[in-house]
């Protein structure tokens, strides 16, 4: 019974060696909108290794193969990623749209900005809209909330004229809680006084 | 009118007990595919199209010229190319609650990770299972990945 279990042990032996030749897992940093890289770690059996610079790869094997060091990705392995760089979706798009004083009347010029969250849901293929309803701090907080969720049911209203389904539409509202410009109580701050519309 | 009482109280709580068994959450949507994509759900296959609904413990595949995008709750951006499998383990995004996880599975094939708020707000809460081992997140990060599969 040792022997076999001997015989076992050494067969696995040639396996985790055949895998640490082997390495073709590949672990790359990909840069934010901004240029700059993070960073992770990768921990297995074999040890862990911090991967925090833009180029350098691991070569990986299995769990029992120690991660190694980062070393220089090559053009031919960059191109295995070309199927899933290319079905990757469009990040989700934020709008504030802007209305009058104690009104649920957007302004002339937000308005005009209904089309480009309509080319934004079109350009995702969007079945996925939030639209939250804020207000500046003049006036009471009560009103402001109601007011608030006036102002995210017109902007439904109006997404729902351009051809919008109504169910895709979540509507919420924030009243004078959330301001985009912090303000103290009472102060009238017309880039408060907004829907943000969120096409997913 | 207690009677009255018990019974609406019963009502309601079933009714939330119905809510909650029948509409879990739905932590992210499929965005776009090509090619054959599939969603392997509590053992059945079922074919994957854009907009559909992904939950906590799918897990998506893609055949020999399939390749899909799929956008999760807090604004993460995965994708993958074909021959691939990816099991979502984990996901809690609840910052109201400071709660925080991610767990992916990386079974095989080729991915494209995006961070999102919880990359950005959590990056420890992130961690993705593979068959090289874990990747853990040190600060919001961005990565590609291949991986050939457990042999």
């Amino acid at each position: 019974m040792k022997r076999i279990h001997g015989l076992f042990v050494g067969l696995s032996l040639m396996a985790a060696a055949g895998g640490c030749a082997g390495k073709d897992n590949l672990i790359v940093l990909t840069p934010d909108d901004s240029g700059r890289v993070g960073a992770l770690k990768v921990s297995n059996d074999g040890g862990e290794t911090v991967l925090d610079r833009e180029g350098q790869a691991l070569h990986l094997g299995d769990r029992r193969t120690s991660p190694g060091a980062p070393a220089p990705i090559s053009d031919e392995e960059r191109a295995f990623f070309a199927a899933a760089l290319a079905a990757q979706p469009l990040a989700p798009v934020s709008y504030f749209l802007c209305f009058e004083f104690d009104s649920n009347n957007l302004t002339a010029e937000s308005r005009q900005r209904l089309d480009d969250i309509l080319r934004a849901a079109r350009e995702r293929g969007s079945q996925d809209f939030l639209v939250i309803g804020h207000t500046d701090r003049a006036g009471d907080a009560d009103y402001n909330a109601a007011l608030s969720l006036q102002r995210a049911e017109a902007v439904r209203e109006l997404l729902a004229e351009k051809g919008v389904a109504a169910e895709v539409i979540q509507i919420s509202s924030h009243g004078e809680g959330n301001p985009l410009i912090p303000t103290a109580d009472e102060v009238a701050e017309a880039r408060n006084r907004r829907v943000e519309v969120v096409v997913r | 009118m207690k009677k009255i009482l018990f019974f609406c109280a019963a009502l309601l709580l079933s009714a939330a007990f119905v809510a909650a068994q029948t509409e879990p959450a739905h932590i992210g949507r499929v965005k776009g595919t090509s090619g054959m994509v599939s969603i392997q759900r509590a053992g059945a296959l079922k074919p994957a199209f854009p907009n559909m609904k992904v939950y906590l413990n799918d897990t998506l595949l893609t055949g020999s010229d399939g390749a899909v995008g799929i956008l999760l709750e807090d604004n993460t951006l995965l994708s993958m190319g074909p021959m691939s499998r990816l099991a979502l383990d984990k996901f809690d995004f609840s910052p109201a609650q400071n709660k925080y996880a991610l767990q992916l599975r990386m079974e095989q094939g080729t991915f494209v990770y995006l961070s999102g708020l919880l990359g950005k707000l959590a990056p420890h809460a992130v961690s993705l299972d593979t068959p090289s081992g874990t990747i853990s997140m040190l600060k919001d990060t961005n990565f590609m990945a291949r991986f050939g599969g457990d042999e």
